[in-house]
C-alpha cells in the first residue's frame, strides 16, 4: 500500500463521511422529535435526486438551482406527513406502526419514480463530473467537494437553527420533555410538524447533493436504509452531531478498509459497528441522555 | 386444499391473460385453442419477465420474439402454417418460470418453447423443457453455471458464452508487438456469475501471455460507492483496465477514475457502453472505451439485414442487443423445423429437433451459429469502441468499421 493510496483513501472516506452525515441527519431527526423509524426517508432523497435529474434535463441549468424548489417542498411535505399521518398513530405503538407506514410511503415513492421516470437508470451528466482538484497528488472531485459543502452548510445552518433561534428552543424542548414544553405554551404538535418538514428538507438537499456523483434508479433506496439506520444507531437516536461524527467515523473506516478487505468486507463496517453498539452502548455512542430515554 | 391452490393457479393465469391481453390482443384463455390440433397453426410457447427486476430486458426480447413471429407469418409461416406465441409473465421469479413453462408444455400443449430472459429464469426453465424432452433453444442465459447443469435439450442462440465475450479482444491485445503491448492490467468485476465471466474470461488468456494482473476488485452489485475502487486501481498505474460489470456501476467506476485523473493506454467494459443512456452519462468522455457485444444492427449478414428493415417498421426504431437474441431464437428453432419438417410436442419430434441441432450450423442475425454439447456457442463477441464519438466495430477485421484504437486518448 503507497502513501500516496492511503492519503487518496482518507481524502475520499473523509467526502463520503460528510455525504453520509448530511443524508442521516433527517433521519435522526425524526427520530429524535417524535419516536418515528422513516423508512422513507432514503426513498425522499432519491426523489430529490431525481427532480434534481429532471430539472437539470429539462431547462440545462445547473441541477443545484432545483434546491430553490424542492427545500421549501420537502418542508411542506414533511409537515403535511407527520400532520395527517403519523400524528395519527397511537403513541403506544407509534415506533413500530411508524416502520410499516413509511415503509408503505417508500414503496409508493418508488413505484411513482418508476411509473414517470422508468426503471432506466440515469445519471446527472455535468460539465464538471469527472474534474478534480490536485491536493498533494490526491484527487479531490468537484462534484464530491460541491456535495461535502453542501452537506457542511447544511449541518451548520441545522445547527445553528436547533441552537440560536426561538424554534430551535421550542424544538429542543419538544424532543427532550415534551409535557414540560406544553406546560410552558409550546404547541407540541405544531412544533413536531416543522421538525419532520426540516428533517425533509434535509433530504431534499441530501439526495441533490447525492445526484451529482451518482446514477439513479427507483429503488436504489434500498441501498442507503441499511447504513444511514446504522448510523444514527451508532451516533445515538435523535443526536444530530452523534450521526455525524459516527457518519464520519464510519465513513472513513470503509475507504481505509476497503484498500486491505476489498469492497464486500469494507461495506460490512456498518453492520459490524450497529451489532457492537447494541452490544456495547445500545444508547449510542455520541447520543448521551436523550436517546437513553428511548 | 388441492382444489384451493389449483382454482388460485386458475385466477394467477386469469389474471395474467387479462393483463396480457391488452398488449398482445391474444390470450389462449381456453387453453384447449393453444393444443396442437389445430393443424393450421404452430404455437410456441415463452415465459417472460414482463414486470419485475429483469422487465426492462424481458420486454425487448418479447418485441423480438413479436418481430420475428409475425415476419415469418407474413412469408409463409412456418411448415406452410401460422405461427402463434403464447408469452405468460413470470414476474421476473424463478419459482414462476418454471410452472409457466410446466402450464404451457403441460396444460396449454405447445407446440414448440422459447427460453425466457436472464439466466436466473434460464436454468430453472430449461429443467421444466428437459423434464418433458422438448427443444430448448434460449435468448439470454450466457453464464458459465447454464451450460454445466447437465441439460441436452439446450442452445444458448447468441455468438458466445460470458467467458468467451472478451476472446476477440485478447487476440488482438496478445498478437499486438511486444514493445507496445500493455504489461500490466487492472480488474474490477461485480459479484455476478455474468459479469465476473466476462472479465475473467480475458484475465485468463492475458495472464497466460505474461500480462501482469496488478489489481482484481470484486464488489456486490448493490455498490453504490466506486471512488475506494478507483483508487486502488489507480494506485497501480495499470496499462489496461477491464470491467466485468452491468450498467450503473461500470458508470461509476468509469466516472470515479476520471475523478482521479488515472489514463489507462486501454479500458474495456462490458455491457454499459452499448447502453444508449452510457453517453448520456460520462458525457463527451467515451472516446476509445470498449465494450463487446453480441450484435450490432449494422451487420452485414444477409439475415440482419432483412431483421433491422423489418423491426424498425414496426416498432420505429432499430432493434438492439435483447431483440436480436429473441429473433435469434426464432431464427434457430425454424431452422431446425424446417430441416427436420416437424413442429409438434411429441417426443420424436423434439428429440428429432434437438439432435438435427446439436451438428448444425444456422445462419442468423449474429452470424453463423453452431454448438458443443452443452449447447455453447462455438462463435465469438464482436468488439465495439467509441471512435469520434460513435460506438463502432473495431473487431473481428472483417467485420470492423473502424480501426482498433489502442493508446486510448484521455479522458
Amino acid at each position: 500500500m503507497s502513501g500516496s493510496l492511503l492519503l487518496q483513501s482518507l481524502i475520499l472516506g473523509v467526502l463520503l463521511g460528510g455525504l453520509y452525515a448530511l443524508l442521516a441527519a433527517g433521519l435522526t431527526l425524526y427520530f429524535g422529535v417524535m419516536r418515528v423509524v422513516m423508512i422513507a426517508h432514503s426513498a425522499f432523497l432519491i426523489l430529490a435526486a431525481y427532480l434534481a435529474w429532471w430539472f437539470q434535463g429539462e431547462t440545462g441549468i445547473d441541477p443545484l438551482v432545483s434546491l430553490l424548489v424542492t427545500v421549501p417542498l420537502f418542508f411542506v411535505i414533511g409537515y403535511v406527513m407527520q400532520r395527517l399521518l403519523l400524528s395519527r398513530l397511537r403513541p403506544a405503538s407509534l415506533t413500530m406502526m411508524s416502520v410499516l407506514l413509511t415503509f408503505a410511503i417508500a414503496l409508493v415513492i418508488e413505484g411513482g419514480l418508476g411509473y414517470v421516470f422508468s426503471g432506466t437508470q440515469r445519471r446527472i451528466q455535468l460539465d464538471y463530473s469527472s474534474s478534480s482538484i490536485e491536493v498533494l497528488g490526491a484527487n479531490i472531485a468537484v462534484v464530491k467537494l460541491i456535495a461535502f459543502a453542501l452537506a457542511g452548510v447544511a449541518l451548520v445552518g441545522l445547527w445553528a437553527l436547533m441552537k440560536l433561534t426561538r424554534f430551535g428552543q421550542a424544538l429542543r424542548a419538544t424532543i427532550q420533555h415534551p409535557e414540560a414544553a406544553r406546560l410552558l405554551g409550546v404547541n407540541t404538535d405544531r412544533i413536531a410538524g416543522f421538525g419532520f418538514g426540516l428533517g425533509l428538507a434535509t433530504a431534499a438537499i441530501g439526495g441533490t447533493a447525492l445526484s451529482l456523483d451518482s446514477t439513479i434508479y427507483p429503488s436504489l433506496h434500498w441501498h442507503w436504509i441499511g447504513p444511514l439506520m446504522a448510523i444514527i444507531v451508532v451516533g445515538g437516536l435523535g443526536s444530530i452531531p452523534g450521526a455525524a461524527i459516527a457518519a464520519m467515523v464510519l465513513g472513513i473506516s470503509q475507504s481505509l478498509l476497503q484498500i486491505p478487505l476489498g469492497t464486500t468486507w469494507a461495506q460490512t463496517v456498518f453492520y459490524v459497528a450497529l451489532f457492537a453498539t447494541l452490544m456495547v452502548r445500545p444508547q449510542g455512542f455520541f447520543g448521551g441522555r436523550l436517546a437513553q430515554r428511548f | 386444499m388441492i382444489r384451493n391452490r389449483t382454482s388460485r393457479r386458475g385466477a394467477f393465469a386469469a389474471t395474467a391473460c387479462l393483463a396480457l391481453a391488452t398488449t398482445l390482443g391474444a390470450c389462449g384463455l381456453g387453453s384447449d385453442t393453444a393444443s396442437g390440433e389445430g393443424d393450421d397453426e404452430i404455437v410456441i410457447g415463452v415465459s417472460l419477465p414482463l414486470t419485475g427486476d429483469f422487465s426492462e430486458p424481458g420486454k425487448g426480447v418479447q418485441r423480438g420474439y413479436e418481430a420475428w413471429a409475425a415476419y415469418v407469418n407474413e412469408n409463409g409461416g412456418l411448415l406452410g402454417k401460422q405461427v402463434r406465441l403464447e408469452i405468460l409473465d413470470d414476474q421476473s421469479s424463478a419459482d414462476r418460470v418454471a410452472s409457466d413453462y410446466e402450464k404451457l408444455i403441460n396444460q396449454d400443449g405447445v407446440d414448440l418453447v422459447f427460453g425466457p430472459f436472464s439466466t436466473r429464469l434460464v436454468v430453472p426453465a430449461a429443467q421444466v423443457a428437459e423434464d418433458y424432452g422438448f427443444l430448448f433453444v434460449e435468448p439470454a442465459g450466457a453464464a458459465e453455471e447454464v451450460f454445466t447443469q447437465g441439460f441436452e435439450n439446450l442452445f444458448y442462440a447468441a455468438p458466445a458464452i460470458a467467458d468467451d465475450h472478451y476472446n476477440l479482444l485478447a487476440e488482438a491485445i496478445i498478437a499486438m508487438p511486444e514493445s507496445e503491448r500493455p504489461e500490466t492490467a487492472a480488474y474490477a468485476t461485480m459479484d455476478d456469475p455474468f459479469a465476473q465471466g466476462t472479465a475473467y474470461g480475458l484475465k485468463g488468456k492475458l495472464e497466460a501471455a505474461g500480462i501482469k494482473t496488478v489489481a482484481d476488485e470484486v464488489y456486490p452489485p448493490n455498490t453504490t460507492d466506486f471512488s475506494s475502487i478507483a483508487a486502488k486501481i489507480a494506485d497501480t498505474k495499470a496499462d489496461i483496465v477491464v470491467g466485468g460489470t452491468q450498467y450503473q456501476d461500470a458508470v461509476n467506476l468509469i466516472v470515479a477514475l476520471q475523478q482521479l485523473d488515472f489514463q489507462p493506454e486501454m479500458a474495456a467494459f462490458s455491457t454499459a457502453p452499448t447502453n444508449p443512456e452510457f453517453p448520456k452519462a460520462i458525457g463527451s468522455k467515451t472516446e476509445g472505451i470498449l465494450s463487446p457485444t453480441g450484435y450490432t444492427p449494422e451487420a452485414s449478414y444477409p439475415e440482419n439485414q432483412a431483421f433491422v428493415e423489418f423491426y424498425t417498421d414496426m416498432f420505429g426504431n432499430p432493434p438492439s442487443e435483447d431483440e436480436a437474441n429473441a429473433w435469434t431464437t426464432g431464427e434457430v428453432v425454424a431452422a431446425a423445423v424446417e430441416a427436420v419438417g416437424c413442429a409438434d410436442p411429441s417426443q420424436e419430434c423434439q428429440q428429432q429437433l434437438i439432435d438435427h441441432l446439436r451438428d448444425a450450423t444456422v445462419d442468423t442475425v449474429v452470424g453463423p451459429l453452431s454448438w458443443d454439447a452443452q449447447g455453447r456457442p462455438e462463435s465469438a463477441h464482436l468488439i465495439q469502441q467509441y471512435v469520434d464519438g460513435e460506438i463502432r466495430i473495431v473487431l473481428p477485421e472483417d467485420q470492423a468499421e473502424a480501426e482498433l484504437i489502442t493508446v486510448k486518448p484521455a479522458w
